[in-house]
């Protein structure tokens, strides 16, 4: 079982690393990075803390759209093009297959973040304005972010189209980084449809402003271990669960 | 009391039924459809595009659920990972991963197959040696002819040495060469014991390999049976060709032929049977100067026999 997820997961990994899509992708988030040193000048003195800023958001950003422009054509791509055919047709079961994809994309993932992180922490010894490590954690928690947005890519890359798995998950992230505001408006709205849905989708959709610490780890705002901790647990929690479902309607799928 | 052995096929009363488009017409691709496949034999599975071949195996491989009856690989239902251990697949003009190399793909395809490492390697170069592929097998898949994605597609079926080897259309595309070769690893197969499912619609690739074929038209399994049975030997006509014909004698044999073609001096006669045949021999003993210089027996062909149940389907489709 191992070996067969672990292998679908390394021809993923191989498959995606050796795609054009993913060495653009890192090489603008590199540029971004790099480009920050042009606002400088209108930095006013905080030029550290903006050229910080921009290159934890860029990594970031980037991640996202690997997550969701690779991950959301991850399963389609096998249909459209009937390898799935011949995995299946294999002893693997469908539940390993979509495992093994999905560690396969984050393990991409996590190579993509550990070559902007030390694109970035260069760019910062070059600037000269200093790279301490307490930065890494707020990359730590952009794991944690993208282990759930890959899980939600699988998700609609298991039943639909690239483009509209693309567009369902960018709006998942969307509406995932405003939690706090659907809770407030499902507290304040007359309307009984938009209580609902707001309560829907703040108790269904994942708290993804809860993995943004930037601004915390820019200002040098101390965190305790909870703070990493319970993000950690959640994102293990979530995707699992949405995994779960995805294994459970590839399951039902005809080819 | 000694038990039949298991058949490794086994499709009882098989029917699928799509629903497609808008308004969800109902397609029906498979019609109660019933067949068994021996340990040992090549089933030929045989019709027309669209006929619904592939609807077939995507059930026998667990692609795809039947709307109503059963299909069993070894006994087991089609999606039991113990099923698929032992068997090997190649779908219908195969594609597989554009940046992976024939190497990777075949050492994955060994890996989810639950081949050992120690022999995964030894089983990979020797599939690569056997289909001629050694050159290409470490350069990545993107740029390979329909030829070469062929012969990968067979090697990922055969690398777990399965007891069972299904081929969609394995000829398909081929050049002459090509399909000599798929011939000889498909016969190579059965001689090592395996036993082998392929559909065509290539009767010739049919009529050479299979021990038993299925003829399959628009859903509904119009035969099952040993080639021999099914083509029954009977000669259906005789070809005799006559050597220093004249116009007179020309006339003469006519008379006792069903059709005639005259080149020459020579003229080649259509005839019933060998009643008809003995009958030219006393004509040519008769009169002087002709000579019979050739008698063919025409069998029934598979075409023929294709030809017609296909026509049959048309019909009372009208």
């Amino acid at each position: 079982m191992i070996d067969r997820i672990s292998g679908i997961a390394l021809n993923t990994f191989r498959e995606s690393v050796r795609d054009k899509v993913l060495v653009t992708l890192i090489i603008f988030a590199v540029v971004v990075m790099g480009s920050s040193r042009v606002i400088q000048p209108l930095a006013l003195g905080e030029e550290a803390k903006i050229i910080k800023d921009i290159g934890l958001s860029a990594i970031t950003l980037f991640c996202v759209l690997i997550s969701i422009l690779v991950g959301g054509r991850i399963v389609y791509r096998e249909v459209e093009r009937r390898t799935i055919y011949i995995m299946l047709a294999k002893p693997v079961r469908r539940w390993e297959f979509i495992l093994g994809k999905y560690l396969g994309l984050m393990a991409v993932l996590v190579v993509s973040l550990v070559v902007m992180t030390a694109a970035f922490y260069l760019i910062l010894l070059v600037l000269g304005v200093g790279a301490p490590l307490y930065l890494l954690l707020a990359v730590l928690m952009t794991l944690f972010e993208l282990a759930i947005l890959t899980a939600v890519a699988v998700l609609f890359s298991s039943f639909s189209t690239p483009i509209t798995g693309a567009v369902f998950t960018f709006a998942v992230y969307f509406v995932g980084h405003m939690s706090r505001d659907l809770k407030l408006l499902a507290a304040i709205s007359p309307s009984p449809v938009v209580k609902a849905v707001s309560y829907f989708s703040y108790y269904v959709l994942p708290n993804l402003a809860n993995f943004n610490i930037r601004p915390e780890v820019v200002y040098g705002v101390p965190l305790g271990p909870s703070a990493l901790l319970l993000p950690g647990l959640y994102a293990l929690v979530y995707a699992a669960t949405v995994l779960l479902i995805s294994a459970a309607i590839f399951n039902r799928r005809e080819f | 009391m000694a038990s039949l052995p298991e058949p490794v096929i086994s499709v009882i009363r098989l029917s699928k039924v799509y629903h497609s488009g808008f308004r969800m017409k109902r397609i029906r691709a498979l019609d109660d459809i019933s067949l068994e496949v021996e340990k040992g034999e090549i089933f030929g599975f045989l019709g027309p595009n669209g006929a619904g071949k592939t609807t077939l195996i995507k059930i026998l491989m667990g692609l795809t659920e039947p709307t109503s009856g059963t299909a069993q690989v070894f006994g087991r239902p089609p999606r039991d990972a113990k099923a698929k251990a032992r068997l090997g697949f190649l779908p219908e003009s195969p594609y597989f991963y554009d940046h992976l190399t024939a190497r990777e793909f075949l050492v994955l395809a060994a890996r989810l197959s639950a081949v050992t490492k120690s022999e995964t390697a030894g089983r990979v170069t020797g599939l690569l040696r056997l289909l001629r592929m050694e050159n290409a097998a470490d350069i990545q898949m993107r740029g390979f002819s329909r030829g070469m994605l062929q012969r990968v597609g067979i090697a990922q079926a055969l690398v777990a040495d399965p007891e069972l080897v299904v081929l969609d259309e394995p000829m398909g595309g081929l050049d002459p060469i090509g399909r000599k070769e798929f011939r000889d690893v498909i016969v190579d197969l059965r001689d090592r014991g395996k036993t082998v499912f392929f559909s065509t619609h290539i009767l010739s690739d049919v009529e050479m390999i299979c021990d038993r074929v299925g003829i399959v038209i628009e859903g509904r399994m119009v035969e099952v049976g040993r080639l021999s049975e099914i083509l029954t030997g009977d000669v259906e006509s005789i070809e005799v060709t006559v050597r220093g014909v004249t116009g007179k004698t020309q006339k003469i044999l006519e008379r006792v032929s069903q059709h005639s073609l005259r080149s020459g001096d020579e003229l080649l006669l259509t005839v019933k049977g060998e009643e008809e045949v003995d009958r030219i021999m006393a004509i040519s003993r008769e009169v002087g100067g002709i000579r019979v210089v050739g008698i063919v027996p025409h069998r029934r062909t598979l075409e023929d026999f294709f030809m017609a149940h296909v026509a049959k389907a048309g019909r009372s489709r009208d």
